[in-house]
């Protein structure tokens, strides 16, 4: 499993300076995110409320959770490896204590975030700490 | 009289806007035009020299918005060339004029009645139909149509002595393509059904002649014909509204109120309900005006120039999918297979691009197509050449950047 390496995925967006370097800063991440199987791309993994497709998957080991995510849109695909980056490697607790919006906001990406994509967004955050 | 997309750009401020660092390239009008500075300047005027609530008051200012309101009915009705012995009703907006038929009409409608709707309509047009018929026991059936806006003879038999309602747009909002307009009304007509027609995406393009369409009820908004948001309206000839039951009941639709009973106005103060929105009707009049000083057939031309312009850039274009027809429409809408829609949108966005990516509220025409969404872009009158360039260049750049897997 690719490791998504938080800080330097922080880093990589506070370098993008217009739309255009998201953008391609989000494609380029996209590939980063290891896709699941048809077999896994079923209904009850399926996130509601986003404008694409997007499907969780949540492991736990030892009281660790990690996450598994992907979406038929590529740019959502860039969006997932960076909620994954925040959200893998902790406890249920430690998620729940999160403010995993907040923390999300803190990666440049407002313009990718606003408008009708903040709802799937934010159901995929709630589901991440349920 | 003679029409210039370059010139009549000039009236309209925020085209010269920039988007993310690039010239603003505004290529969603099915969505909603924008609005030229003559429609600005009346929304201006009126709440700087006429503001007050309208059939109301006995003062200076109340008349002057009255009489601007009522005008403003006139210069619709003569906008979609309406008969005598028929009304304008103000709405929000197509969908709220059709929900008003759809519920005022509620009351004539049996189990086992029929309604119909074509497979090419947005949402507005086909759940408020969807529930009516829940509400009623009635059957919600669907005329198909082809992609290409065709009706085929074998479904003649969908208007039969059953069909009670017939509702159908008259342009596609997620394709773009004409809908048999005419031959459907007159099968409706014969079988004494009301008709309805959804104008939301002609009226910007198209004149429009509710006389020699014929139908019952015409719905419009103001926002896609270069008026403001908010307003639109429901045209109908008199015997068909005047069956309608109100969707809204308050002040201003009725003439005696007692405890006990309520004896509703005439029309068209009947159907509505409450202080109207009333800078709204003053703009839309004000896009009709702007309409009526431009040569309204050379500006269709030049908008189905644009499209076809873009159609025939992409057509050999193997990584492409064309929904709309070739001619005869302002709207490309397409796919790319392989790339999700809103990946080529967040690209075109990042170029200053705005396009629609989505289903267009129509998921079975969706379905119809084969397609979860498409992209569509939508011509307006003060498009240029240039602009359907860069916007095929941008799309073109977006698949080369998103389609290495």
């Amino acid at each position: 499993m690719t490791e998504l390496n938080r800080d330097a995925i922080q880093a990589q967006l506070q370098t993008c300076t217009s739309k255009e370097a998201t953008f391609k800063e989000l494609v380029s991440l996209s590939k980063q995110l290891d896709r699941l199987t048809d077999a896994e791309k079923i209904e009850e993994n399926k996130v509601k409320g986003c404008e694409s497709a997007v499907w969780l998957i949540e492991r736990q080991e030892n009281g660790v959770c990690t996450f598994q995510a992907d979406s038929d849109a590529k740019l959502m695909r860039g969006v997932l490896a960076v909620i994954l980056s925040l959200a893998n490697g902790h406890s249920k607790a430690e998620l729940q204590a999160m403010d995993l919006a907040a923390e999300l906001n803190e990666f440049n990406l407002s313009s990718y975030l606003t408008s009708s994509r903040t709802n799937g967004i934010l159901g995929i955050l709630k589901r991440i700490k349920s | 009289m003679s029409f210039d997309a370059n010139t009549i750009r000039d009236e309209f401020p925020i085209l010269s806007m920039e988007a993310n660092e690039h010239p603003l390239v505004y290529l969603d009008n099915a969505a909603t035009t924008q609005k030229p500075q003559v429609v600005l300047d009346a929304l201006i005027s009126y709440y700087t020299t006429s503001n007050a609530n309208v059939h109301r008051g006995a003062h200076y200012l109340s008349d002057r918005a009255t009489a601007q309101f009522e005008h403003a009915r006139d210069r619709v009705a003569q906008f979609l060339n309406a008969p005598e012995n028929s009304y304008v009703i103000w709405t929000k907006g197509t969908t709220e004029a059709i929900n008003q038929v759809a519920h005022g009409l509620e009351w004539c409608i049996a189990p086992d009645d029929e309604i119909l709707i074509t497979s090419l309509e947005h949402h507005a047009n086909l759940v408020p139909w969807q529930q009516l018929a829940f509400r009623t026991g009635a059957r919600l059936r669907v005329l198909p149509l082809t992609s290409k806006g065709e009706w085929e003879p074998e479904y003649a038999h969908y208007f039969n002595e059953r069909t009670r309602i017939f509702a159908c747009t008259q342009i596609s909002n997620a394709i773009g393509v004409k809908t048999p307009l005419k031959d459907m009304l007159a099968a409706a007509k014969a079988v004494g059904a009301f008709t309805l027609v959804d104008g939301a995406q002609a009226v910007a393009h198209y004149e429009v002649d509710v006389t020699e369409l014929d139908c019952d009820f015409y719905a419009f908004s103001g926002h896609k014909m270069y008026g403001p948001t908010g307003i639109g309206a429901l045209y109908g000839k008199a015997h068909a509204l005047d069956v309608l039951t109100p969707l809204q009941t308050g002040g201003e639709m009725v003439s005696h109120v007692t405890y006990n009973s309520t004896e509703f106005n005439t029309l068209p103060y009947r159907l509505e309900a409450g202080t109207p929105n009333i800078e709204g009707v003053i703009g839309l009049s004000a896009a009709c005006d702007f309409l009526a000083c431009q040569d309204r057939e050379d500006m269709l031309i030049w908008e189905q120039k644009l499209a076809r312009y873009v159609y025939d850039e992409l057509k050999f274009n193997n990584d492409i999918e064309i929904y709309s027809p070739a001619t005869d429409t302002t709207v490309v809408s397409l796919s790319v297979p392989g790339i999700h829609t809103l990946d080529l949108n967040g690209y075109l966005d990042s170029q200053g691009v705005a396009v629609r990516a989505g289903s267009h509220c129509a998921h079975p025409l969706m379905a119809q197509l084969g397609v979860s969404s498409t992209l569509r872009a939508s011509f307006a009158c003060y498009n240029t050449l240039s602009e359907a360039r860069r916007f095929c260049d941008v799309l073109l750049e977006a698949i080369e950047i998103l389609g290495d897997d």
